[in-house]
């Protein structure tokens, strides 16, 4: 078929930088997209979250679906540049005679893949909502994430530690830089602690001693370990494994921003 | 229009199936178009997880069409199988539909394909979702 060209009305090419909104759900507008250079990504909102649904490339259509969906006028999805890009929109008054007269079972077929398409965007919209719901309760379920939404404090505040199980005369000094409900930090000089391991998965029981006087115990397992800026000085992530009700309140206490 | 005026000059058979019997298999080549005409079928997809449910069609509903207006002779990108009792389907003229395909202009060739390009990534994240869904839970493996 050729096309006579004074009857197509122009094409036009629009330029969109990262993160752009090109197209909005629920918005009106029936042009069609054509990629020219970039990506974009479809995708829905629900419940205030963006959920995707597919990536489109160089040579891909958008938009189509509000032009083939005679029973809607609204955008069904959103569409979001991922990279910089260009495209070529498409005046659908041309378009929409072409689609006319299409021979009718073509366009019986067209509105079933059009129907399906839209139940089983909705099923995936549905699906990652659920999940999302399921992961955020499991979340609130699980304590110590529960835990860990706590305040993390900067300190700097001296304490004593000693390995798990060693007689409680025996003992280390260490700095504390920063402590949360369920973990801390802390800064301990090697040579100190000749004899002592300090590897990932060591237990140590630390006594603080609070600004308020108040003195705490807990234990705590080395989770990462780290070099500090002196020579000699290891930085202990630790994350705490056992404390008191009694230390968990003064320590929830002292946390309180 | 009435189903059966749309498809009355396409009907090229009538074939029918027992319940569960496979009507398209999944990964096969083929490019016949079929419509329910009576009864109804279930479209399937192999997953990790086993087969997967992925659509329930009715009277009037058409199936096998991405093949044709897809990419020609791509396999078969979902089972489809006869569900619940007898179903009798109509066995459409592949080549008098890719005549009205070819008619088409470019752009709305173009258009239709993105169309089944997206039902296909859906269909595919979809599935992928409700294993995900099903494997934590252990349920029965249906969106439905």
């Amino acid at each position: 078929m050729t096309d006579n060209p004074s009857t197509i009305p122009p094409i036009v090419r629009l330029s969109y930088r990262k993160g752009d909104l090109i197209v909005k759900e629920g918005d009106y507008g029936i042009s069609i997209y054509k990629i020219l250079e970039g990506k974009a990504m479809v995708l829905k909102e629900s419940e205030g979250r963006e959920i995707p649904l597919v990536t489109l490339a160089m040579g891909d259509i958008f938009g189509e679906r509000t032009f083939l969906n005679r029973a809607s006028e609204t955008r069904s999805a959103s569409v979001r540049a991922l990279e910089n890009m260009t495209v070529e929109v498409w005046h659908t008054a041309r378009l929409s005679q072409e689609y006319n007269e299409m021979p009718p079972i073509v366009k019986y077929i067209t509105d079933q893949i059009l129907t399906r398409s839209i139940r089983m965007n909705n099923l995936i919209v549905k699906l990652v909502t659920q999940e999302q719901k399921a992961k955020l309760a499991e979340k609130r379920m699980d304590p110590l994430t529960s835990q860990r939404r706590f305040h993390r404090k900067k300190v700097d505040m001296v304490c004593q530690y000693r390995p798990f199980g060693a007689s409680d005369r025996f003992h280390l000094s260490g700095r504390i830089k920063d402590i949360s409900l369920a973990g801390l930090g802390m800064e301990v000089m090697r040579r100190d602690a000749s004899g002592v391991s300090h590897v990932l998965g060591d237990c140590f029981v630390v006594t603080i001693v609070l600004p308020n006087k108040q003195s705490l115990e807990l234990e705590a397992e080395v989770v990462s370990v780290q070099k500090g800026e002196i020579a000699g000085e290891l930085v202990l992530g630790m994350s705490i494994s056992e404390i008191s009700p009694k230390a968990k309140k003064s320590l929830g206490f002292f946390l309180m921003p | 229009m009435e189903f059966e005026t749309l498809i009355i000059a396409y009907l090229a058979n009538e074939e029918t199936y027992e319940s569960g019997e496979i009507i398209i298999e999944e990964g096969t080549k083929g490019d016949w178009v079929y419509i329910v005409l009576e009864g109804q079928v279930k479209v399937t997809k192999r997953t990790s997880a086993g087969m997967l449910t992925i659509d329930l069609l009715k009277r009037g509903a058409i199936f096998g069409e991405m093949a044709l207006f897809g990419k020609a002779l791509e396999a078969r990108s979902a089972s489809v199988v006869a569900a619940d009792g007898q179903a009798r389907v109509g066995v459409l003229d592949t080549r008098q539909l890719i005549d009205d395909y070819e008619s088409l202009t470019p752009r709305i060739r173009l258009l239709i394909k993105a169309l089944i390009m997206r039902l296909k990534e859906s269909n595919e994240k979809a599935a992928t979702l409700v294993v995900a869904a099903s494997e934590k839970k252990r349920k029965n493996l249906t969106p439905f």
